[in-house]
């Protein structure tokens, strides 16, 4: 849910779009606006035929305008039947006391007759130790004892005592109880980190790639937890996997890339402008991620922002000099070469996505038919492709030879309540 | 007296179900030492050290997760800290005696006087963190690149390079790999103890304090405004003298030993 109207110049006049983003650059009247707009196509996809619609949640962000994924979560709960409501997720360590999150999940569970996916991050820097000042330090630590408050609070059938490092609840009870049991699936959104691998593999737990970069750049991280499946003994079920991807479908390829290079590039060349100095906060990783070197895609983000503005800055200084590459902006060409964007006619997007899963081994697709400043019309325009022309072929992929662990079971139709109109 | 002192012993004391480094060097007077946010070089004396041992018998110890120290999750908040110190004063034989103490150093110092005063004797604290002025705020240390928070922390960044740069002569990559995740550790140690304000109360306790304390600030602090040497002397009922270093900035005993080591000498009688 990206702020749509950011100055064009805003690379070069602003330092982040995350953190310390200018308040002034916020207009309440496009944010009423495009709320409404954005829950308009989340709906929308929701009618034409995607098995869920996705949410997440991101503070002091002009690319993610949803500080609190469960508000948005409750209208699609009510004004949607049949599609999984997949919340990814609650930054758990940023609620005091994270029963919060029980129960308000356990609430969405209920409007929606068991349709919820529980997603958990432990959250980006920018929006955990920066926005909302949490230690890095304790971060990991306050997020592994709300997950396991979490899931006691939805599973154990008495009211007990939490004596936890940060929460100590004398009662724990959590009503509403979910619909689901023993507790709505649990997938857990990760953007690089080594331990998070190691956590949901040890956990039967949905590693949920969510990546900026697209499933080129993609492939070494979803290997990464493959790797530790492979090590546990355990299955390599696509379901247990599962990856965003920027889409665009138009006609033709042609088409495709007269569509969506405005939308692309507002993306990538305003929307990832994070100052580098709050991508890699000391601690926010653990030694096993330091050792390992991987980079988290907010790092990458914070770096390649870096160096365009680095290099903007030298060819400002020697004007007469040829401008380096990395000083310009990343043209869509190159987003769509390094598969950043998947784009093009139905068929080629067919393929394309069905590579992304068969290579990555996910059988979870988020499919990101929204980005950048796309507007309304272009939007519906993509869901309505991708729901008629695409998905029909993609879905099937893996469902003959692997179960679905971790897909929501809601409650028989006939059971669920019909919101009046 | 300039005369500098390189000959030094490193022992890795037990401490909490890990070990912590302590630095021992020189002959005379026992002077504790409490570092800053890069803690204590590798293989070498802190610059301050190798001045003030040339005439004392000075004590360092590495905190918990710092530099040579096992990095203990058990330390969250400041009080986990504190009790931590009052532990390591003793562990390392350094208690009852007059203590240097810088930045977040100096901030648990004055905290573990204010509640244990024979802790240490008399503290001369170089730049401490732990008050906060809205309208002068202390910078943020770690919201930044690697390389602005070099430059916020001395007024010549080559002044750490000890801490920020790779050590040519290690060239084993296992060995460089290690040295990066000690390097993540102590910033995480330090960023631990600020984050994110470096503000835990301590004007409530500051009248606690009731040893002699030295208040040493560099002109150029980047980090902590030197009006913060005003705020402390304001509530510290025992000010034994307060003291400016040009060119120097927050971590003053990095960037100017040789003054420093010349004010404890004056602080310390």
């Amino acid at each position: 849910m990206p702020y749509p109207d950011l100055p064009k110049d805003f690379p070069d006049r602003y330092r982040s779009v995350w953190v310390d983003i200018d308040p002034a650059l916020y207009d309440p009247a496009v944010g009423h606006r495009v709320y409404n707009e954005y829950i308009d196509q989340l709906e929308y996809a929701a009618s034409v035929g995607f098995d869920g619609v996705g949410i997440n949640e991101h503070h002091s962000n002009a690319y993610g305008l949803m500080p609190s994924p469960n508000l948005i979560a409750s209208t699609l709960a009510r004004s949607t039947s049949d599609a999984a409501i997949v919340v990814l997720g609650d930054s758990v360590a940023l609620y005091n006391p994270p029963i919060r999150v029980a129960e308000e999940m356990a609430m969405l569970d209920g409007i929606s007759g068991g349709r919820l996916v529980a997603g958990f991050p432990v959250g980006s820097p920018m929006d955990t130790v920066f926005a909302y000042g949490t230690n890095p330090a304790t971060l990991r630590e306050r997020y592994h004892e709300g997950m396991e408050l979490i899931q006691q609070a939805w599973t154990r059938d008495d009211v007990f005592a939490f004596n936890g490092r940060y929460n100590k609840l004398r009662y724990v009870n959590c009503w509403p109880r979910p619909v689901q049991k023993p507790h709505p699936p649990i997938w857990i959104p990760g953007g690089g980190s080594v331990d998070t691998w190691d956590y949901c593999a040890e956990n039967d737990l949905v590693y949920c790639y969510l990546s900026y970069f697209g499933y080129k750049a993609g492939l070494a991280t979803m290997q990464g937890f493959w790797n530790k499946m492979d090590e546990l003994g355990k299955p390599r079920n696509p379901f247990q996997g599962a990856f965003a991807q920027f889409v665009g479908v138009a006609d033709s390829e042609k088409e495709a890339y007269e569509l969506y290079r405005e939308p692309a590039e507002y993306f990538f060349n305003s929307c990832l402008h994070v100052y580098a100095g709050f991508a890699d906060p000391p601690g926010y990783k653990t030694p096993n991620t330091v050792r390992s070197g991987v980079e988290g895609m907010v790092e990458r983000a914070a770096r390649e922002a870096t160096a365009r503005s680095e290099a903007k800055a030298e060819a400002k200084a020697a004007p007469k000099a040829p401008r380096p590459a990395a000083s310009q902006a990343m043209p869509f060409e190159t987003m769509v070469e390094k598969g950043y964007v998947i784009i093009g006619s139905p068929d080629q997007v067919i393929e394309k996505l069905t590579e992304v899963g068969t290579s990555m081994n996910v059988g979870h697709l988020l499919t990101l038919a929204h980005f950048g400043n796309m507007d309304n019309e272009l939007v519906r325009h993509n869901t309505e492709l991708l729901a008629r022309k695409v998905l029909p072929e993609v879905q099937p992929l893996f469902e003959h030879e692997w179960e679905d662990k971790w897909w929501p079971k809601p409650l028989p139709t006939a059971q669920r309540a019909e919101p009046a109109r | 007296m300039s005369a500098v002192s390189t000959a030094f012993t490193a022992r890795q004391l037990p401490f909490r179900g890990g070990t912590v480094k302590v630095v021992e060097a020189g002959e005379g007077p026992v002077v504790g030492y409490l570092h800053g946010m890069v803690g204590l070089p590798s293989g070498e004396l802190p610059p301050l050290l190798a001045e003030l041992a040339a005439d004392h018998r000075v004590i360092a110890p590495s905190l918990p997760g710092f530099t040579g120290s096992s990095y203990l999750d058990e330390l969250r908040v400041l009080f986990d800290w504190v009790v931590a110190l009052s532990e390591l004063v003793d562990v390392c034989g350094m208690v009852g005696a007059p203590v240097v103490a810088s930045s977040v150093g100096a901030m648990l110092a004055l905290e573990l006087a204010a509640v244990r005063p024979e802790a240490f004797s008399h503290l001369v604290v170089l730049a401490p963190m732990g008050l906060w002025d809205g309208d002068d705020p202390v910078a943020d240390a770690f919201g930044t690149t690697m390389t602005e928070q070099r430059a916020m922390l001395t007024a010549d960044p080559a002044a750490t390079a000890r801490f920020f740069d790779d050590d040519p002569a290690v060239t084993d990559p296992a060995e460089r790999i290690e040295l990066g995740v000690s390097r993540y550790l102590t910033r995480t140690s330090a960023a631990s103890l600020v984050w994110p304000i470096p503000e835990h109360g301590f004007d409530q306790r500051a009248h606690l304090v009731r040893n002699a304390v030295s208040l040493v600030w560099g002109t150029a602090d980047r980090l902590v405004p030197p009006s913060y040497s005003d705020r402390f002397a304001a509530l510290l009922p025992n000010v034994a003298g307060r003291y400016r270093v040009n060119e120097a900035g927050h971590l003053v005993d990095w960037d100017r030993p040789i003054e420093v080591a010349a004010i404890v000498r004056t602080a310390l009688g």
